[in-house]
């Protein structure tokens, strides 16, 4: 870009361009936060700054203080008699806790992370293996597989969720919770397979192969050159790929909506969020600050991998 | 030695393989093998539990006969159409912005990545609430301030409306992508075409035309085709939203999902979907790309 000088209205203009680019980006999430902070009265306020900064709903999720307060003062008193035992002290407090009210966001969050951790974390193996074979190994069909993993961009969810699930009811997995979770697993690992095949085959690329020549010279085996030589070399991908690949499993609402309908010890977050809202429980100030909670550990990951995660979006497109 | 080095190649290809195996297993197993079993499902009447019944083509008839579902094909047609000119354009705009040096702009640019990146169940409910007929401040700007609107209505609970904002949400939400895309393309662009430009003249329109758009011409043909692809199977960006825009994957699901759940018509028509997707995709390389 030549830059030249420009007349005071053209950089003001520009300017506001600017401002305007931001704001569209990020206004549903300023309109997010300062909900989640609002009393219920001040919902139809338009000014973003809460009257009243209310900080219940953050509470509420988090079990924060929750345990007391509709405890009546008599029952208080009670509890307070240092005689009784800390068991009988839990069976009076459970009386009162309003357990069919409360949204176990904990739970699914836990449900959540449990699930994209250990099927990203599965991905990845098989993806480096896979990667390192495709992007290193030569072979005939190796194009072809390559090109068959692109291809496999071009498939819906929706076009394998029904074979998958009648698989999974057929082979009676569908039927347990423990069934359902390890489909889930399995079937978070496939989603993110190709992506994950296909953002380390571009980078074992990079890596110059006179490296592993030096180590295979050395006595090391081809299969100790990936452990020894690849893996070390390319920490910061397999960090962004496994954060990658968690992102879309906790991101992922299709298949935890037919899956795990009928568990709902297993919900993930999408779902949770999703049932909380079309409950009589909807209350904005609650979902916003369920959508904060959610969108928080998500939005950290991405800014510890950017760098190399915006790199990798534009070298060849990552599936959605 | 040649038959040292044809062993040498089989050692390397079998060991190629063997690393592959385990996803192509994977990826066969839980992917192409499942589409295949779609085919068969959608020849058959298929309850939730499994059970099946052999009905030919029923399944087709009943699914092509039905209104509902062309209204739906249309409908997936505008939101294709739509979202992918609006988030192609935008992220065009934004790019020609961003390429350009100004204070902040590592910061500008990080702030921009967020809608991409944040999770589709946790911003759908602040979108629902910026048009909400009651609270929302959509309403309050163009009924109280602006006065566009006389009254407030429900712009999201309107099936004709509703999918204005679905399209929108789309470009808001994937606008960085395509932003991304083409910054780095911008980036690469040589400097000395645009310095011949200046020499002969040119006007910031003219090397935009005649500089810039040619040299972007792939990187755009590659975003159309990949968002038309992705934004051809949308679902979740789409019900979570509303569930007044049926396009093609939320009509499938809630045939299959819920009602009646018939899961054979659903596998017909997701097959169906796939194949107007092929069409689409060989009609735009082919009429549009002139590949």
């Amino acid at each position: 870009m030549v830059v030249r000088k420009k007349g005071f209205f053209r950089s003001v203009g520009f300017a506001l361009l600017v401002i305007v680019i931001v704001l569209f980006a990020v206004f549903p999430f300023v309109q997010m936060l300062s909900t989640s902070l609002k009393y219920q009265l001040d919902w139809g306020n338009p000014s973003l700054i809460p009257r009243k900064i209310n900080l219940e709903s953050y509470k509420e999720l988090l079990s924060i203080g929750q345990g007391l307060r509709d405890v009546p003062e008599s029952v208080q008193r009670v509890l307070d008699n240092p005689k009784l035992t800390a068991e009988q002290r839990k069976t009076i407090l459970k009386k009162y806790q309003q357990t069919g009210d409360i949204f176990p966001f904990l739970k699914y969050f836990r449900n959540s992370l449990v699930l994209s951790a250990v099927s990203a974390f599965l991905a990845l193996i098989v993806a480096v293996l896979g990667a390192y074979s495709f992007s290193r190994v030569r072979y005939r069909g190796r194009s072809l597989i390559q090109r068959g993993i692109l291809f496999v961009y071009m498939f819906g969810g929706i076009l394998i969720l029904i074979p998958l699930y009648q698989l999974a009811v057929r082979a009676g997995l569908a039927s347990t919770q423990t069934g359902t979770f390890i489909t889930m697993i399995v079937l978070y690992m496939v989603q993110t397979l190709p992506v994950s095949l296909y953002m380390l085959g571009n980078y074992f690329r990079t890596i110059p192969f006179s490296i592993e020549e030096a180590a295979m010279i050395d006595g090391c085996s081809r299969f100790e050159t990936i452990w020894r030589i690849i893996v070390p070399l390319s920490l910061p991908a397999l960090a962004t790929v496994f954060i990658y690949a968690f992102m879309i499993a906790w991101n992922e609402y299709l298949f935890a909506s037919v899956f795990l309908k009928s568990y709902k010890n297993l919900y993930t977050l999408p779902i949770g969020l999703k049932a909380l809202f079309v409950s009589k429980n909807a209350i904005w100030d609650r979902i916003m600050a369920a959508s904060m909670l959610t969108a928080i550990p998500v939005v950290v990951l991405f800014m510890l991998i950017q760098k190399n995660l915006v790199g990798g979006l534009t070298a060849g497109g990552v599936k959605e | 030695m040649t038959e040292r080095s044809l062993a040498l190649e089989r050692t390397e290809s079998r060991f190629g393989w063997r690393l592959i195996l385990p996803a192509i297993i994977i990826i066969g197993g839980l992917i192409i093998y499942p589409i295949g079993y779609n085919i068969f499902l959608s020849f058959f009447d298929v309850t939730l539990q499994g059970d099946r019944t052999y009905v030919g083509l029923t399944n087709y008839r009943s699914v092509l006969l039905d209104p509902a579902f062309w209204r739906s094909a249309l409908t997936t047609l505008i939101y294709v159409v739509g979202t992918t000119i609006g988030t192609t354009l935008v992220g065009l705009g934004v790019a020609l912005v961003m390429n350009r040096k100004f204070p902040l702009r590592g910061l500008v640019r990080g702030l921009i990545l967020l809608p991409y990146i944040a999770p589709v169940i946790s911003v759908v409910f602040a979108w629902q609430f910026i048009f909400d007929p009651v609270n929302g401040i959509f309403m309050h700007w163009t009924v109280e301030v602006l006065q566009i609107f006389k009254q407030r209505f429900n712009l999201i609970g309107n099936p004709q409306t509703a999918i204005l904002v679905a399209i929108l949400f789309n470009i808001w939400k994937n606008f960085p992508f395509t932003y991304l895309m083409i910054l780095s393309k911008l980036q690469a662009i040589n400097e000395s075409y645009y310095e011949a430009a200046d020499l002969d003249g040119a006007s910031a329109w003219q090397k935009f035309r005649y500089v810039t758009l040619p040299e972007l011409y792939f990187v755009l043909g590659a975003i159309v085709i990949l968002r038309m692809i992705w934004n051809f199977n949308k679902f979740e960006e789409i019900f979570l939203l509303t569930d007044n825009v049926k396009v093609l994957s939320v009509y499938t699901y809630f045939k299959a999902f819920t009602g009646a759940m018939e899961q054979g018509t659903g596998a017909s028509l997701a097959l169906i979907q796939f194949l107007l997707l092929l069409g689409f995709i060989l009609f735009y390389v082919k009429r549009v790309l002139k590949w």
